[in-house]
């Protein structure tokens, strides 16, 4: 049987670890502590770079090396700005983190901040999360209280205040870019790259925009060392990682699990979701959120890491594994998925603030009336069209699972034939 | 309006010259004081409060009506004493979504974006919450409520006045 390894959430259910001195005394802050006295900021970024870390924020992207992309030296001012909008459909970890053990993301995002020379960091959450907001807001008070936080942390010349920011409800405010246009105080629009945030972030200035589980990671890794998280999970996918269960499944729940090629994606759904709750067949499965293509039932036997997913045609994405039985139609399923996007889409560029809509609406019309002759090719089309033509990646979140459904459910989409 | 008179309350100007200090340009604590604005004014940006914003952060009022109109938990329109959010994306579909809001309409006579009669509540159908494990959910104002059947449903909603 899978079993989860508990590192991130070793303490997340004691009620108190959301307090300064609990947390101290499960060893919190130690790592920080010694960095700051011990460790060069070369050295924390050198952990980082063994530990093997991707980003937890969707794109895997190796943490260490996003963080060396930051220019040395000190002309302009550096940021972090954590990002905790999570709003990609099926996510919901990085919220257990932050209520219940934010000092954990705090001291990850101390330690990328002593690693990339940064002064200031934001921790821009959703707005949606009151709960999430008024913790990590108490959890900064505590530690300023306690010189964690601010000028001179422990009597060193490192100095680093972090601030909440709120969202106020847009999707596309977790696209790292449209992430720092929101914070600057505009509407979330996002800018093209590079310059990478790395290089020119906030204010033009150098910003490292991480998410809050991959700073839970750092926590971890700079406290029982690189070699352990690498020693976790498998090649391309070390250490733990935040799974998010849901849908159609026995036990939704948000599960720490290691990736694995000894076992599958399938594995996960019996033995951690528990199965499907009504005991119906698997349809499909989206299995990092739902801006990628779907699995269908007989495409879940891949390994359970970051590469044999996506040569399985997919992506592990966000950790968000959503699950849908036979008693739903698909046609439902893709028609709020589009739903989603074009809601969502930002309307700054025209193939997707047009295309986006546009498939929602043929895809209501699929619901109901089913697709006439040349439909499906249209669609195809049209989609084809929004890939690689827009500044960020929220046209191809809306292509790829609406292609997919297409291409993997042809039965559901057989198109009415005109005499 | 002259600068140190402002339309706001005096606690609210107080919170605002706090934020700022977090930030090396006024402008980036626009959202988190639009926050405090939207719930001095009554839950929603007038175009008087989008004024008095624009003219506290020394903005165009365009810029301010362009923020309101771009993220979801801003209201260009009145609202009841209360705001429901529901979700509808789809791990809470899959558990339930569409009977709730079909309930909702029903029993309590409020579509997407409407108020109930006796203005006690604003519905909104709202993407994607972030609670997808504990599928159905809704937020009311700023409590959530997971797990979510009619009957609990209604038992939150009955207790709101
Ligand atoms: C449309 C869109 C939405 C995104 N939403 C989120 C999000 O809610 N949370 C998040 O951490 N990353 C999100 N990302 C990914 C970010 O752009 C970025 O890759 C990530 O924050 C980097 O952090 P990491 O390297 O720690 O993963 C999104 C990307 C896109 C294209």
């Amino acid at each position: 049987m899978i079993q989860e390894t508990r590192a991130m959430l070793e303490f997340a259910d004691d009620p108190k670890q959301i307090e300064l001195a609990t947390y101290r005394k499960n060893g919190g802050y130690d790592a920080f502590e010694k960095a700051l006295k011990e460790m060069s900021p070369d050295d924390v970024t050198q952990e980082v770079l063994k530990s093997g870390l991707r980003g937890r924020g969707g794109a895997g992207f190796p943490t260490g090396r996003k963080w060396q992309f930051v220019p040395k030296g000190n002309d302009k001012p550096k940021y972090i700005a954590v990002n905790a909008d999570e709003s990609e459909p099926g996510t919901c970890k990085d919220r257990v983190i932050m209520e219940q053990d934010p000092h954990q993301m705090l001291e990850g995002t101390l330690l990328a901040a002593y690693a990339v020379g940064a002064t200031t960091a934001y921790i821009y959450i959703r707005g949606e999360f009151q709960k999430s907001i008024r913790i990590v807001e108490d959890a900064i008070d505590e530690a300023r209280a306690a010189n964690l936080i601010g000028k001179n942390i422990l009597g060193t010349d490192f100095s680093c205040d972090i601030w909440v920011h709120p969202g106020a409800g847009a999707y596309i405010c977790g696209e790292e870019t449209a992430l720092l246009t929101s914070l600057e105080g505009n509407r979330g629009y996002p800018r093209i790259k590079p310059p990478f945030p790395a290089v020119e972030g906030l204010w033009r200035c150098p910003t490292v925009v991480n998410n809050v589980e991959t700073m839970a990671c750092v926590t971890q890794i700079l406290r029982r060392g690189g070699d352990w998280f690498a020693g976790l999970g498998c090649e391309g996918s070390t250490g733990t990682r935040l799974f998010c269960l849901s849908g159609h499944l026995k036990r939704p729940g948000v599960y720490e699990l290691e990736c694995s090629t000894d076992f599958t994606l399938r594995d996960v759904i019996e033995q951690i979701g528990g199965g499907t709750l009504s005991g119906a067949p698997i349809q499909g499965v989206m299995p990092g959120g739902s801006s990628f293509p779907v699995l269908r039932a007989d495409e879940l036997d891949c390994g359970f890491d970051i590469e044999s997913v996506a040569k399985a045609g997919s992506s592990l994405g966000s950790g968000a594994i959503m699950v849908f039985d036979d008693t739903v139609n698909v046609r439902d399923v893709v028609l709020n998925i589009s739903e989603f996007y074009s809601h969502e889409s930002c309307g700054q560029c025209t193939p997707c603030r047009e295309g986006s809509d546009w498939v929602r609406r043929m895809l209501k019309k699929f619901q109901t009336d089913g697709p006439d002759e040349g439909d499906i090719a249209t669609l195809m089309d049209v989609t084809d069209k929004m890939d690689g033509t827009t500044i960020c990646a929220l046209a191809v979140a809306i292509v790829w699972p609406v292609q997919s459904f297409l291409k993997k459910y042809p039965e559901a989409f057989a198109e009415k034939v005109t005499a | 309006m002259s600068g140190n008179e402002s339309k706001f309350s005096s606690e609210l100007v107080a919170k605002v010259n706090e934020l700022w200090k977090r930030y090396p340009h006024k402008k980036a604590a626009l959202i988190p004081a639009m926050h405090l604005i939207q719930a001095e004014r009554d839950g929603w940006f007038s175009d008087e409060t989008v004024a008095d914003t624009a003219a506290l952060f020394g903005l165009p009022d365009m810029h301010v009506r362009g923020v309101v109109g771009f993220y979801d938990m801003f209201h260009s329109e009145p609202v009841g004493r209360h705001v429901v959010r529901l979700c509808k994306t789809l791990s809470c579909k899959l558990r339930g979504a569409d009977g709730l809001i079909q309930h909702v309409n029903e029993r309590y006579g409020v579509k997407n974006g409407e108020t109930t009669q006796d203005g006690c509540f604003t519905f909104k159908h709202f993407e994607c919450l972030g609670h997808c494990a504990n599928a159905p959910m809704m937020l009311v104002d700023d409590e959530k409520h997971l797990d979510l059947t009619a009957d609990k449903l209604d038992s939150v909603l009955g207790g709101l006045s």
